[in-house]
């Protein structure tokens, strides 16, 4: 070990490597408005084919995988920038990512027969508003949970 | 527990943030490095070289289409050397106390 090393260098330099990692960390997490574009894209097509109207489900099925394309074309183009390291996420990071997408699929399902079952209209359309406003309030929530797991789990936290 | 072995190979500035890039990562694209780093590509690639020869990173040639496409990844030794760099660098703040953690 470097005796002559002073400890305020020692603690720039693992501050240093956070940044390094959170650069990263950041390429993996999708922004706010990814979540805004999953909620738009899934309402606007359950609120299409509820419409019942040829046309209005034709140009909302064509929006929707088009909206769906783009976005995994966004999502391809940063994985071939840098893979971030599998065991960042660790058990509790999968547990998040899956109950969140338990809550949101699960509570649009239910919402929507509740709904449905009680007779009001547009029960797809509403359930999957439901859903939406989770992506888009709990989305970011999850990401930044996340985001702290990975930095926490790199080896550089002190 | 990682044994705390201090570095000098890693600890040079830009060789450890390029290793600190490459410790969180499975695989890091030249271009993704060069970027985040701020360096020339004759630069980066000197430095790849260098850390390569140390057995500390693998350099990977790849084509997508027809464009040549170079990555680098952490071998195993050199995760080891990182992860005993940082547990070098963490018992010295340590030693010396809270007062001069980072913001």
């Amino acid at each position: 070990m470097r005796e002559e090393m002073r400890a305020e260098e020692a603690a720039q330099a693992l501050a240093g490597i956070r940044e390094r990692q959170e650069q990263v960390i950041n390429v993996a997490v999708p922004p706010a408005r990814f979540w805004w574009l999953l909620a738009t894209l899934t309402v606007a097509f359950a609120a299409a084919v509820e419409s019942r109207r040829p046309l209005v489900i034709g140009v909302g099925t064509a929006l929707f995988v088009a909206g769906v394309l783009a976005s995994l074309a966004w999502a391809l183009r940063r994985a071939m920038r840098v893979q971030v390291r599998n065991e960042l996420l660790g058990w509790r990071g999968g547990m998040l990512i899956a109950g969140f997408a338990l809550l949101t699929a699960g509570g649009s399902i239910a919402v929507g027969f509740s709904l449905s079952a009680a007779g009001v209209p547009h029960p797809a359309t509403l359930g999957n508003l439901f859903g939406a406003i989770l992506l888009v309030a709990g989305g970011p929530l999850l990401m930044r949970a996340l985001r702290r797991i990975m930095l926490d789990r790199s080896g550089a936290a002190q | 527990m990682t044994a705390p072995r201090f570095d000098e190979l890693i600890h040079a500035p830009t060789r450890l943030a390029i290793v600190s890039l490459l410790a969180a990562s499975e695989w890091a694209d030249f271009a993704f490095i060069r970027d985040s780093v701020g360096l020339s590509d004759s630069a980066l690639s000197k430095q790849l070289a260098t850390l390569e020869d140390a057995g500390y990173v693998e350099i990977r040639k790849s084509f997508v289409g027809k464009r040549p496409r170079t990555s680098a990844a952490l071998t195993a030794a050199g995760r080891a050397a990182f992860d005993g760099h940082v547990a070098a660098l963490q018992e010295i703040v340590s030693r010396a106390g809270a007062s001069v953690l980072p913001r």
